[in-house]
This record gives structure tokens, C-alpha cells and sequence, in this order.
């Protein structure tokens, strides 16, 4: 679905992201790990096509979307979400989502028809009148999710969902990224909470200065060695998680 | 949205008493004021759809004004034409110069964005001065008086009707934008450019859209001005007090709001009419309050965006709000 060749990003004299090459399936469900500064946020923008790579070709669903412009790439069905998050704050939380459906669904009475569906799916039904900018923390997370989910797409790029949150709210956003994946919908998450991540991901991908320095199960990653001496520290009890 | 049916409702008003005021005076004084308030009003909705809806607050919009006033009175003046077609020139240049400055909107963001416009009607207004063969330069351009609707010589009671119909359009334009696919797309725009090209949003072309039918918009009501008023200089058409004046209606009457501007337009144009009147009768004493509207100006804009930063119509959605909940 997602083929990623050997892909470069720098910024200046900083390589951000070096030669990275990833596979993903229809139907995947991808970790990305790595320490700050590691360049998955970087390398999400490369794919959604915020920034253009100066090496490598990106492919999704057999086109070359490599240097498309973002709104392009979200018209083929691969959108993402920010881990800034960037909420429309001076609208309702119906609208937000809204403007997200309005990508696929022209006429406004059916995006707004769609969009309820959708704010109902993440949780946002009470808040539908709200204003973005009035949420707190957690529930501006599921709205990023919501208004991505909006456009139906068919790969999202997740990026720290989960980042800020209460052990509460966790399990919830836990349980939105599951029932997302399980409607059909191909997944990339970027996380630091490794609890999570191990319990979510289907396969993890690590980076570290730029560069993929391993990709297994999470079983295997939190036994690799490079994993823990680059991020982990120690190796990740996957029973007490 | 609490207040907004009241807002249509308030707008319904606003235009039946215009149309109705001739048939009640005939005092052109007054014929004069609602003539003026319709026309900056449009002209404040005008800048008001690239400013309010689409976020892209532009302090040149004089630049189009411009363009239409000097195309309507070279065309009758010059070229003994009628001004409509003038004013079809005059917007399809501000089609172009729109286009221009949309693309700029793609390059500098906010203040930037708001400066380079000031320098774009700064430079026509240098061209129109200079180019004496052309535009008689700044000596200005008195239009002549044919009476007739090709001509655009009318009665004051004609104009006003005029007038109020290139209100109405501008202000459907705007609810237009509040209902539609394309408004909702330049409001997710205004908000988050990075958020709503995740979304799919083509924002660079909807930017450059709204600032293009902002400009059309603006220059046309350029033509019908300088047909109305009889002359045209370089010095005021181009002027940044009247691209501060489009904006500023907008922002006290509420930014983004289709009524805002012409509540803007309202307060502004009765609160200067009345200055002036005030200051010729101080004239003997001196002419010291002249300047006096700028300082009223300056005093209202600071306290609207310091107390009501979504101006009148702001205040009147939080009013009826806070009485709904009252009788709740």
C-alpha cells in the first residue's frame, strides 16, 4: 500500500531522516519508535507531503506521490494527524469534523450527516457544539483523529495521539485507534508510551538519527539490543505492560 | 450560532429601511448618507471575504478601488464610453491584480502579507501620479455628468437603489459563504493552513479564489463611486486610509459576519458625516477638528479590539445569548 524507497530529508547540514525504506499492508497496523530528535514526525512529513525528501521515492497505492502537495496526497486517501495538535479553534467541533467530510462528500447536508457519525465514533457526540479551542487536551486528540477520519481514508498517519494523557484517557484513545484500525483503515503510529505500543502495533519500526535501526514484532524490538541501548534503556517487560 | 437567525433578521431591517428612506425624505443630505453607508458597507464586505472568511487581511484593498474608479472615469472621461465598461475593465484588471496579490498571500503570511498589499497600492498610486498622459495625473480626473443609466448620470434616489442592490449582492455573497462547501473550506483555511491541507484542502488556490472575487468585488464598487461622487484623484482613490477604512468597518462591525461590514459602515460613515458637519461649523473658530474622526477613529478601534475583539456583532450574538439563557 505504502512503499517508502530509500528515502533522505535534510534540513541544511542536518540529516533528518536518512535513506529510510518501509513496506507497509493494506490492513497494517505500524509502530514507529525512536528517541526525540529521531525524525518520525519529520518522516511523516515527507509521506503526507508537507515536505519534499531530496533522496527516494514515496509510493502509495501505485502512485509516485513524492513532492505532491498535502491536500493532493489526502485526496488519494492518506491523511495524518499533528502532534501540535492544530484544531480549527474558533469552530464548533461539528464543523471541525465537518470540513473533513466536505473532502469526500461535496454537498454540506451529507458531510454534516457524515460528520456526526464520526464525532459519534470518537467519543465527541457531547461536544459536538462545542468549540475547538474550548476542549481540553484529550478530547482535541480524538478531534484531530475525528476530522482526519472525516476525509475516509484509507492509510492515517497517528502522530502521539496519546501523548499528555491521563491513564483514563489513554485506555480510551487506546480503544478509538482499535475500532478505527478495525473499520478498515491502515495505520502508521508514531508513540513514546511503550505500554501502548506494544499492545497496539502489529510491527515496530525503530529510528534513531534518521535512520531505521530495526523493525520486527514487538516482541522482537524490545529484546534488540540497538532498541534498548538507543531508546528502551532496559528490556521492555512485555508481561508487566 | 446563538444569534444568528436574529442577525438575518437585523439585516432584513437594515436594507428595507434604506429602501424605504426615499420614500420618505427626499433631503438628498440624508439620500447622500445611506447612498454612502451601502457603498462602504459593500465595499467593507468585499474586503471582508478575503479578510474576514479566508483570513487574509489585506491594509491595500484601495489598489482595487482604485483600479475600478480610474477605469470608470477614463472610460467616460477620456474615451466619452460609458462607465459600465469601464467598470467591466476595471474588474477584469482586478482580476489580474487579484490573482497577484493571491499569490503573494501564498508567500508572506499575516503581517507580511498586510504590508506587501499597502506597497502594491502604494505603487499604483506612484503610476497614476506620474503617468500624466494617461491618467492626467495627480491633478485627478473629473467625470462627466451625462444624465441615464448607460452613462451612469443618476438621481440621488436612483443611485440609492443602485447601491442597495450591489449590497445585497455582496452581503449574499458573504452568506453564501457561511453556508457552503467552499466557505466552510476557506473558514478551515483562516484557522490552520496545515490542518486543512491534511484535509484535502487545494488551500493556496482557495486563497488566491477569495482574494480575486474580493478584488472584483472592491473595484467595481470603485466604478459606481467615482460615477457617483464626479471625481477621481490619485492621492484619495489609492489612498491607505481607504484600505484601513474597509477594514475597519469590517472589524468594528465583526469580522467574518455577513452584517458586520455594514453595521461597520453605519457607525463609521454617520459618526464621520456628523464630525464633519461639526467641524465647518467650528470653521470660523479654526479648523481644528478636521483631523477629530481619525483620533474617534483610532479611540474606537482600540477599544473594540481591546473589549470586543469580534466587534458589534460579537457583542449583540453574547447578549441575546446570556437573555436566551435568562428566559431558559
Amino acid at each position: 500500500m505504502l512503499t517508502l524507497e530509500s528515502v533522505t530529508k535534510r534540513f541544511g547540514g542536518l540529516t533528518a531522516v536518512r535513506a529510510v525504506s518501509l513496506e507497509v499492508r493494506a490492513g497494517d497496523l505500524l509502530g514507529i519508535i525512536g528517541p526525540n530528535g529521531a525524525g518520525k514526525t519529520t518522516l511523516f512529513n515527507v509521506i503526507s507531503g508537507y515536505y519534499r525528501p531530496e533522496e527516494g521515492r514515496v509510493r502509495f497505492e501505485g502512485h509516485d506521490v513524492t513532492g505532491l502537495p498535502a491536500h493532493a496526497i489526502s485526496r488519494l486517501g492518506l491523511t495524518r494527524t499533528f502532534q501540535i495538535v492544530k484544531p480549527f479553534g474558533n469552530l464548533s467541533v461539528a464543523d471541525n469534523v465537518m470540513i473533513g467530510a466536505l473532502t469526500r462528500l461535496p454537498r454540506v447536508r451529507d458531510a454534516r450527516i457524515e460528520a456526526e457519525r464520526v464525532t459519534a465514533l470518537c467519543g465527541l457526540g457531547p461536544h459536538a457544539q462545542a468549540r475547538a479551542r474550548a476542549l481540553p487536551i484529550a478530547l482535541r486528540k480524538r478531534l484531530e483523529v475525528a476530522r482526519a477520519l472525516a476525509t475516509r481514508p484509507r492509510l492515517l498517519l497517528l502522530d502521539e495521539v496519546m501523548a499528555g494523557l491521563n491513564p483514563a484517557e489513554l485506555t480510551g484513545i487506546v480503544d478509538l485507534v482499535r475500532r478505527v484500525h478495525a473499520e478498515g483503515v491502515t495505520l502508521i503510529v508514531i508513540e513514546h508510551i511503550m505500554a501502548a505500543m506494544m499492545r497496539l502495533a502489529q510491527r515496530i519500526v525503530m529510528l534513531h538519527h534518521g535512520e531505521k535501526i530495526a523493525e520486527g514484532t514487538p516482541q522482537a524490538i524490545a529484546h534488540d539490543r540497538r532498541v534498548i541501548d538507543a531508546y528502551l534503556g532496559e528490556e521492555f517487560n512485555l508481561a508487566e505492560a | 450560532m446563538t444569534g444568528l437567525g436574529a442577525e438575518r433578521w437585523a439585516a432584513i431591517a437594515l436594507f428595507a429601511a434604506a429602501a424605504v428612506t426615499p420614500l420618505v425624505v427626499r433631503d438628498t443630505y440624508i439620500l447622500d448618507s445611506v447612498i454612502l453607508i451601502l457603498l462602504w458597507g459593500a465595499l467593507s464586505a468585499a474586503w471582508n471575504i478575503a479578510g474576514g472568511y479566508a483570513g487574509q487581511v489585506s491594509l491595500g484593498h484601495a489598489a482595487f478601488f482604485g483600479i475600478g474608479a480610474y477605469a470608470a472615469a477614463l472610460m467616460s472621461a477620456r474615451y466619452g464610453r460609458s462607465p459600465w465598461l469601464g467598470l467591466a475593465a476595471g474588474v477584469l484588471l482586478s482580476l489580474g491584480a487579484g490573482a497577484m496579490i493571491g499569490y503573494l498571500s501564498n508567500r508572506l503570511r499575516g503581517p507580511y502579507f498586510a504590508l506587501s498589499t499597502i506597497a502594491f497600492a502604494e505603487v499604483l498610486k506612484i503610476v497614476a501620479s506620474r503617468w500624466r498622459g494617461f491618467t492626467a495625473g495627480s491633478e485627478g480626473v473629473p467625470v462627466p455628468f451625462r444624465p441615464g443609466f448607460w452613462t451612469l448620470g443618476l438621481s440621488h434616489v436612483a443611485w440609492l437603489y443602485l447601491v442597495l442592490v450591489v449590497a445585497l449582492l455582496a452581503y449574499g455573497l458573504q452568506v453564501y459563504l457561511e453556508r457552503s462547501r467552499v466557505g466552510y473550506q476557506l473558514a478551515g483555511v483562516r484557522e490552520d493552513e496545515d490542518a486543512a491541507e491534511a484535509l484535502g484542502i487545494a488551500t493556496r488556490r482557495r486563497k488566491v479564489q477569495a482574494v480575486v472575487v474580493s478584488a472584483a468585488l472592491t473595484s467595481a464598487c470603485g466604478s459606481m463611486w467615482a460615477q457617483y461622487v464626479g471625481f477621481v484623484d490619485p492621492s484619495h482613490v489609492f489612498s491607505i486610509d481607504l484600505s484601513v477604512r474597509f477594514a475597519l468597518n469590517a472589524i468594528i462591525g465583526g469580522m467574518g459576519t455577513a452584517l458586520g461590514p455594514f453595521v461597520g459602515s453605519v457607525f463609521i460613515t454617520s459618526l464621520e458625516t456628523y464630525l464633519r458637519s461639526i467641524s465647518s461649523w467650528f470653521s470660523g473658530v479654526g479648523t481644528g477638528f478636521t483631523g477629530i474622526y481619525l483620533i474617534i477613529y483610532g479611540v474606537v478601534l482600540i477599544l473594540i479590539v481591546r473589549f470586543a475583539p469580534e466587534g458589534m456583532i460579537g457583542i449583540a450574538a453574547r447578549l441575546f445569548a446570556r437573555r436566551a439563557r435568562a428566559h431558559a
